[in-house]
């Protein structure tokens, strides 16, 4: 047994054997070919299989994912690719393999010289497709299709490796490169996986099919674990199984609701389709928090209305009649997406206090409003939709954004308006806010950092960061109280996830809670038991609090 | 065999998924089909091809084809490549 040290991301323990997912790492035969007639035409059926496959993939993903995918099918299929390929078979005895790859190669690399960075970018795809043809004809199977129950090991994942995993059969993620917040950590928590991230050596250390466990609550990856190792692994991982089933069963399918009947819906945040489906699977009521800049990510021009309608009506179809909370784009200097160049704005010297979310928006509204039609076209097929606003610090940004859904055709449509609370000074103006809007969203991360003026991502500062904290318990009870019942209060910040911090808001008056879909039997079971009243009192005591641990004990106190 | 000139409008130009209809579309011909930029061609059929000619919004074009449903190829091609 060899154990290896990571980064904890998502917790729990499972283990199952290693499913590698080689980035540029095919084993390739080197042996000149004997009968290059058999191996060109081996060459076009695996070809047409990886075609085929991809195209198959592409259907079953819809949005924007299927448009990469369909565009790598064609390549997949590619006539002079092929004749290329062949030509070095013939010529040169190249083995199958090799062959695509060096003729594709010639490909890659014109499109990497190309002065647009979206032509490079489609290099990438080039090269996968190449892969995949090799490895189809090595025999190694698709190196993301999983067939059985996997623990998935890679350098890293790209949004677009995982879109194409078959969700049920990941038993945990370990990855080489990564942080707590990188899109693997994101994914493995929304899906209620283990994870560990940031391992070194990983990737070398493990073949395909070894066995590997997984740790994700002490950050571990244990190579052929020995029985005991295994056992206790075991162990966690039934125990958890049977948590998660307890809680199931007595808060599941039920509405989320207190004790005594209060309704509040639990909803997920999500940035993807296997992301919503997952929290759909743990009895999530909505969305209350579409992350729509994660979509595109990959993308060097801002995507089209066309493109994100057709996301938010999937997203819609899964929902049926739920509601789906679509956030506009959280971008700016220090959240740069690569299809919106930042840098030509002015420098910043405080990005994270600088031109971002709507800030961003009102020097941009053709971005905009591509996304509130999206949204508004996506309601008018009777989805049930609502759009808010990131970053809004004054009644200014909340009315020009109330205008902007309002010419969009959001009123008409039905489409619920509402703006994000994580600047300080917007909880100061609630009564106007609410009679302006139809609900707000506390986003707990921002608005806790900017209230203590901490940087979230200095690690040293962690203490000021305290959900608990009297400041932003406070700033809750206020929020709830300015909007006085005319606008629904949610919160979608990581606070939301922890059962007690979620009772201390609903005793506030908070309506909504979304949040990671591995939290929401949890909450909802803590919920279940408990009654408003309960929470109420409990929430004015904590309120008054002077330190973050006397309102986190009276917070477990309502646990128990 | 037969050409014509077109003017790409497309806002993306001929890029990946456009690449990719534009190419499946051509491959239903048994003609040969080609598109010429300034003095680089590429094979119609062909996506890759078509995506390293790099054809951006406001490139002239011409689509040549040549074999027995060349005539058909043409409009049909002009005519996708104006609507894309």
């Amino acid at each position: 047994m060899k154990r290896l040290r990571g980064v904890a991301a998502s917790p729990g323990a499972r283990r199952g054997p290693a499913a590698v997912v080689a980035a540029g790492s095919v084993s390739l035969p080197d042996a000149p070919v004997e009968d290059p007639v058999s191996e060109a035409t081996a060459l076009e059926k695996a070809m047409e299989t990886v075609a085929t496959g991809l195209e198959a993939r592409a259907a079953a993903r819809g949005g924007e994912l299927s448009e990469i995918l369909e565009a790598q099918a064609a390549m997949a299929r590619d006539p002079e690719l092929l004749a290329g390929a062949q030509r070095l078979i013939k010529e040169r005895a190249l083995p199958g393999g090799r062959a695509v790859m060096e003729a594709g190669e010639e490909y890659a690399l014109a499109l990497e010289a190309s002065d647009s960075d979206y032509m490079a970018a489609r290099a990438q795809d080039v090269r996968d497709v190449c892969r995949r043809i090799a490895a189809g004809l090595a025999g190694e199977t698709s190196q993301l299709a999983l067939e059985a129950p996997s623990v998935v090991v890679a350098k890293e994942l790209m949004p677009a490796d995982v879109a194409d995993l078959d969700l049920h059969l990941v038993r945990a993620f370990a990855t080489e490169g990564g942080s707590r917040t990188s899109h693997t950590a994101i994914v493995a928590r929304s899906l209620g996986v283990p994870a560990v991230v940031g391992v070194d050596g990983l990737v070398s250390a493990i073949a395909n099919g070894m066995l590997v466990g997984v740790d994700g609550d002490s950050g571990t990856v244990y190579l052929d674990p020995n029985p005991k190792t295994t056992e206790m692994l075991d162990r966690r991982s039934a125990e958890r199984a049977a948590h998660i089933e307890e809680l199931r069963t007595m808060a599941g399918d039920e509405p989320a609701a207190t004790k005594d009947g209060t309704r509040v819906e639990i909803a997920a945040n999500v940035a993807s389709l296997p992301e919503l489906q997952a929290a759909l699977e743990s009895g999530a009521e909505g969305v209350g928090l579409l992350r729509t800049e994660l979509s595109f990510l990959d993308r060097a021009r801002p995507p089209s209305e066309q493109e994100q309608s057709r996301l938010f009506a999937d997203m819609a179809a899964l929902l049926g009649d739920r509601r789906l909370v679509i956030r506009t784009f959280d971008i700016g200097a220090d959240k740069p997406a690569p299809f919106l160049d930042t840098e030509e704005e002015e420098e910043e010297e405080n990005p994270a206090l600088g031109v971002r979310g709507i800030r961003l928006a009102r020097r941009h509204p053709d971005i905009l409003s591509a996304q509130l039609n999206a949204a508004v076209r996506t309601a008018g097929g009777r989805a049930r939709v609502a759009v808010m606003a990131p970053m809004v610090s004054n009644l200014e940004d909340a009315r020009w954004f109330a205008e902007q859904v309002e010419a969009a055709g959001g009123r008409s449509a039905g489409v619920e308006v509402g703006v994000m609370i994580e600047v300080p000074s917007v909880v100061f103006l609630m009564p106007e806010l609410a009679s302006l809007l139809d609900f707000v969203s506390i986003g707990t991360n921002d608005l806790t950092q900017y209230l203590h003026a901490a940087d979230r991502m200095q690690g040293s500062l962690a203490g000021l960061q305290d959900p608990f904290s009297s400041a932003l318990l406070r700033a809750v009870a206020r929020i709830c109280e300015g909007a006085d019942a005319k606008a629904w209060v949610g919160v979608c910040g990581e606070a939301a996830a922890d059962p007690g911090w979620a009772l201390l808001a609903v005793g506030m008056g908070v309506r909504e809670l979304s949040m990671d879909a591995g939290s929401i039997l949890e909450v909802k079971a803590a919920l279940r038991r408990i009654t408003l009243e309960e929470c109420r009192a409990a929430a004015e005591e904590a309120a008054s609090a002077h330190r973050p641990e006397e309102a986190r004990s009276i917070a477990l106190s309502l646990l128990r | 065999m037969l050409e014509r000139e077109v003017t790409l409008t497309n806002e993306v130009g001929l890029h990946a998924r456009p690449a990719a209809v534009f190419s499946k579309a051509a491959g239903r011909f048994s003609a040969d089909i080609t598109i010429v930029k300034n003095d680089a061609e590429a094979n119609a059929k062909s996506m890759l091809s078509v995506l390293k000619l790099d054809v951006r919004k406001g490139d002239r074009i011409t689509v040549v084809a040549s074999g027995e449903d060349e005539g058909r190829a043409i409009d049909e091609l002009v005519t996708l490549i104006e609507s894309l």
